[in-house]
């Protein structure tokens, strides 16, 4: 070895700098791979909320009960219960958001540029690296003139087309729904704003229900919340939350396929509420709610969600036979109405029992709710009389039972007929106070599927034609090329038949 | 040297040709999805001028099951022994099982209407009410026969390219299947849950059954791919042997494997409706459980013999395996067919089912429990029930209602159709076992196979983000909250998920080819698992469904 190279210690090249942690960190949270990774996390907890039973769902607290003490402090401590409240979900939800807007960034200004810097010229090799291609010649002399050619022929077939002269090459270009390379961030702006109104209507918004009985008022409604204690124990827990109007129950109404048939649902074809709600800033007025058809008012939306079934009736038909004989009058009498007959008996349908039976303290009563032995309690007023309690049993109970089907006031009472109705009906209440509901599920959705579509049913297309002057012959060599980002399959057709039409037939 | 085309010359004179040339007879290539279209119309006006003595949705139905699966048949045939009569037919045949099923689910729409009317009238109830409260979208047997309706629909459309029309062999079998569920599940009409009577369940469970049609057509194409990308065939029966085996183990509530006998649920007739009741007893059915048994013992044989040849070159393995695989199939047929024969022919269950239960007295238990469990019970009233009560109440009702009881193919339709699917599975695999090359020659391009997934893949994805869609918005409509991640919805938004890493991971890693016919794959089964799983195995507001 010579001394010069005892000297000469060997220089360490040095390693290529590396980028800043936040750079690599802001590419990594940016990056698609990031993003599918999300969704396969995504998909592997929405699958553990589906196996396991969440505490919102009927019949989770045998369930929870049925748990050994180690697997309720387990799924608790884990969240596993509440899966899709709990912070690693939502913290997800999260993370995938942002993945989203950094994406989206990062990539917006590539795809801008097809749009607003679209690339009119290319060179001949690029072009025939392109997905189809096809080279031809021409014997003309005049590029222009093949230049024009070609441009009608991509106009014809839906491209307008664009001609450049650079460098002694002649260019025609021509493309289709440049549009649809943003169209991917349509979707995604379109599922931002679903995941900010669905989150925005949970924070501010609650669930609640009101049970409405005709002819009750209220200006409170229940909120049931269900969680799981310090101790293990499943509760659930009601609160009375105060709005600011009152809601009174004026009808409840259900509508029967057969009317005769039981109040349950197998006989049912819808619930129907009229309410009329006073509101100081507002004013008195009646809407009505049944299934599928909600009622939204400053923010509170009122859905029908239940009946109490407990027979009763909306209206009943009374026979009244004159004690002292005579024709029978009929009666209709309406849930909480009162009618006066033409001798000025007034009568009022006061609670109707489904079951009739008399109570320890002898009061009527009902036995169950259940129409076994349907009877009307009626309050009635006889001209210059006073008010006397009667009850109307059906003609089958009263010639059964003939203390309870004889004449009170004049008149033997028999009930003939009745609409049934179950005894109140359970409203849910949605309260969301800035409609993001609304926002997310009619903007955010159908936007999301309105821009699948755009990205999905339509793709960029492009053709380019190169013209330039033959090297060994007269005329012109010409490459034509064309690309689409999506439909490869209907935009080769499309590229063949082009070409077909400047080969001519017979080429 | 091949001589380079020249510029038409007409074309600088200004002379355009007079039109642009179209591929020859675009149009006649729907007359397939016309006829379907226009025929079933037809029968359906037929139905509503003839009435009640016209084919019924059932037969309709089943003429549709015989039409795919006779289709399908050609098309395989077409792939050993090419002739241009087997495509022909195929092709027809699966337009003509389309309009079949087409046909099925306009006259079941016909027949829910009038049976309602006639309710309302004999109730002197003069209400009528609008024809989509009946439209055939209520509950899974009508879900079913759509959803067929669609992989249908979907087929016939992708399969108009002459390329693609092998696609009916792998895509029809199973829209057969799904109609096969169909007839287990029962045509019986319900009564329609009051919620469900809205302008959305045409839309949303419309959507659902196309979106569903479009993702099995997908699943078949990743399929085709595989097997023309060179996964050994030996690989697939891997897999089919597994689901198989996965099916005969949770089958009769897990008790092939436990206990070596497979019990059929029984029903009770209901005097007041065509409808019966499901009970929660099951009775044994003969000789099905041990076969079920050995079946599994040769699924496990092929497993292992096929991971050895796989991952061993080992060439006997590979023989004792499609021996065993063969085996399987046997036994697997054998069972199915004493299950339904056991089922068809029953005598006297009730003297049977209380030998088995005298001679174990668990299954009253647990009959019991199953009873208990559909009553609204508080926990306090649910702890307090001792297993001597369980058995008591379940006695109880044994003596009052047993002699009711029957066996029915439509008692556990998921069982049955699971096991209907796992045969044919094997069977499919061992199709493909034979001449594989020869098979493998004659499927499309890989190019073609991977552009048709890409886009069945992307219609699905837009299809189920629709479904979603609706789904919430008629929830606000019903159920006050748009959003509540009920099982069908999760179920739903877990599919939608995969199709959108799917779609991702062909963009961002340019996973294509095999990469994304397994993710096409799973895609599916979650697919299936909102289908079917979310009805029968867990709680949720869609139970009806």
């Amino acid at each position: 070895m010579s001394a010069a190279e005892d000297f000469i210690k060997p220089e360490r090249v040095s390693a290529v700098p590396k980028a800043p942690v936040l750079n690599r960190f802001l590419d990594y949270l940016s990056s698609v791979r990031l993003g599918v990774i999300l969704l396969c996390i995504l998909v592997f907890f929405s699958i553990v909320g589906m196996v396991v039973m969440q505490q919102d769902v009927e019949g989770f607290e045998p369930y929870y009960a049925s748990l050994m003490p180690a697997e309720r402090l387990l799924g608790t401590r884990l969240g596993i219960f509440n899966i899709y409240h709990s912070w690693y979900y939502l913290f997800l939800l999260l993370v995938l958001s942002l993945n989203i807007i950094l994406a989206s960034i990062d990539r917006f200004p590539s795809s801008w540029s097809y749009i607003v810097k679209p690339k009119l010229d290319a060179t001949r090799g690029w072009l025939l690296n392109r997905k189809r291609s096809f080279e031809m010649k021409a014997d003309s002399d005049d590029a222009g003139a093949i230049a024009k050619a070609i441009s009608a022929v991509f106009s014809a077939n839906g491209f307008p087309a664009r001609v450049l002269e650079k460098n002694g090459v002649t260019f025609v270009f021509g493309q289709r729904n440049r549009w649809n390379r943003i169209g991917a961030y349509i979707v995604h702006v379109a599922l931002l704003t679903l995941f900010l109104g669905y989150f925005v209507a949970n924070q501010t918004g609650f669930n609640a229900t009101v049970r409405l009985a005709p002819g009750q008022t209220t200006d409170r409604i229940d909120m049931l919340t269900f969680d799981v204690d310090q101790n293990l124990q499943f509760q659930h827990q009601q609160f009375e939350v105060q709005i600011p109007f009152k809601i009174s129950c004026t009808d409840i109404q259900q509508k029967l396929i057969n009317p005769e048939g039981e109040i349950d649902i197998s006989n049912t074809m819808d619930w129907r509420t009229e309410v009329k709600i006073d509101d100081p800033g507002y004013g008195a007025n009646t809407y009505e709610i049944s299934l599928n058809k909600p009622l939204s008012y400053r923010g509170y939306r009122f859905f029908q969600s239940q009946a109490i079934a407990m027979g009763s009736a909306r209206k009943i038909t009374l026979q009244l036979i004159p004690q002292d004989g005579g024709e029978a009058l009929s009666v209709d009498v309406p849930r909480d109405g009162t009618v006066s007959l033409a001798d000025g008996t007034r009568i009022s349908f006061e609670q109707f029992l489904p079951d009739f039976t008399l109570g320890p303290d002898g009061k009527a009563d009902t036995r169950s709710g259940d129409y076994n032995n349907p009877s009307a309690v009626l309050s009635v007023i006889p001209p210059g009389g006073s008010r006397s309690q009667v009850i109307a049993f059906t003609p089958d109970f009263a010639n059964k039972a003939p203390v309870a089907g004889g004449a009170k006031l004049g008149y033997k009472w028999r009930l003939v007929d009745f609409e049934k109705s179950p005894l109140a009906h359970v409203l849910s209440i949605k309260y969301d106070p800035y409609e993001a509901s609304f926002i997310a599920w009619y903007i955010g959705g159908f936007g999301l599927v309105a821009a699948l579509g755009f990205v999905f049913f339509t793709s960029h297309k492009r053709l380019w034609a190169r013209i330039e002057p033959s090297s060994d012959s007269p005329g012109h060599d010409i490459v034509i090329a064309g690309e689409a980002n999506r439909n490869h399959t209907a935009f080769s057709d499309k590229f063949d038949r082009i070409v077909s039409t400047l080969k001519g037939p017979g080429a | 040297m091949e001589e380079v085309s020249k510029l038409n010359t007409d074309l600088l004179s200004n002379t355009f040709p007079a039109a642009k040339e179209k591929s020859g007879g675009s149009w006649t290539s729907y007359l397939p999805v016309i006829f379907v279209f226009v025929g079933a119309f037809l029968m359906l006006g037929l139905r509503i001028q003839i009435g009640a003595s016209f084919i019924s949705d059932g037969a309709l139905m089943m003429l549709a099951l015989a039409s795919y699966i006779l289709a399908a048949l050609f098309q395989l045939t077409n792939l050993y022994a090419p002739s241009e009569m087997s495509t022909r037919i195929g092709y027809w045949g699966a337009a003509l099982g389309v309009f079949f099923n087409l046909s099925s689910w306009l006259v079941r729409w016909v027949a829910g209407y009038e049976r309602e009317i006639a309710q309302l009238r004999a109730a002197g109830n003069p209400e009528s009410p609008w024809i989509f409260r009946y439209i055939p979208f209520a509950n899974l047997y009508d879900l079913s026969l759509a959803f067929a309706f669609g992989a249908g629909i979907a087929t016939i459309l992708l399969a108009r390219r002459k390329n693609l029309q092998i696609l009916t062999a792998f895509t029809l079998p199973l829209a057969a299947l799904i109609l096969t569920l169909a007839r287990f599940i029962g045509n019986e009409f319900i009564d329609l849950p009051p919620v469900l009577d809205s302008y959305w369940r045409p839309i949303h469970v419309g959507d659902a059954s196309l979106s569903y049609g479009v993702a099995l057509v997908c699943f078949a194409v990743a399929v085709i791919y595989l097997l023309k990308d060179g996964v050994k065939v030996e690989a697939m029966a891997i897999w089919s042997s597994i689901f198989a085996v996965g099916v005969i183990a949770t089958v009769s509530k897990f008790s092939v494997l436990t206990e070596l006998v497979y019990r059929s649920g029984l029903f009770l007739s209901n005097p007041g409706s065509t409808r019966p009741f499901p009970t929660v007893f099951r009775v044994e059915m003969p000789y099905v459980g041990p076969i079920l048994v050995l079946t599994t013992l040769l699924y496990v044989g092929v497993i292992v013999a096929f991971i050895a040849y796989i991952y061993r070159d080992s060439l006997l393995g590979k023989q004792v395996g499609h021996v065993l695989l063969k085996a399987a199939l046997i036994t697997q047929l054998l069972s199915i067919i004493l299950l339904v024969y056991g089922i068809k022919n029953s005598e006297d269950v009730y003297s049977r089912l209380q030998a088995q239960m005298a001679a174990k007295p668990s299954l009253l238990v647990a009959a019991g429990q199953a009873m208990a469990e559909k009553q609204d019970m508080t926990v306090q009233e649910r702890q307090s029930l001792t297993p001597a009560v369980y058995e008591q109440t379940a006695g109880t009702f044994l003596q009052s209602n047993g002699k009711g009881m029957f066996l029915s193919l439509n008692a556990n339709p998921v069982e049955l159709s699971a096991l209907i699917t796992a045969l044919v599975a094997t069977l499919f695999v061992i199709g493909f076992s034979f001449r594989t090359e020869r098979l493998r020659e004659r499927l499309p391009n890989l190019e073609s196979l991977d552009n048709l997934m890409y886009k069945t893949a992307c219609l699905a994805f837009a299809g189920l983000a629709m479904l979603l869609i609706t789904g919430a918005i008629w929830a606000n409509e019903s159920w006050g909250r748009p959003w509540g991640f009920d099982s069908k919805e999760t179920g739903a938004l877990v599919a939608w998920l995969t199709y959108a890493a799917f779609l991702h991971t062909r963009i961002s890693r340019g996973w294509k080819g095999r990469s994304s016919a397994y993710f096409a794959v799973i895609g599916f089964l979650l697919v299936i698992f909102t289908y079917l799983g979310v009805s029968y195995l867990l709680p949720g507001l869609h139970s009806y469904a």
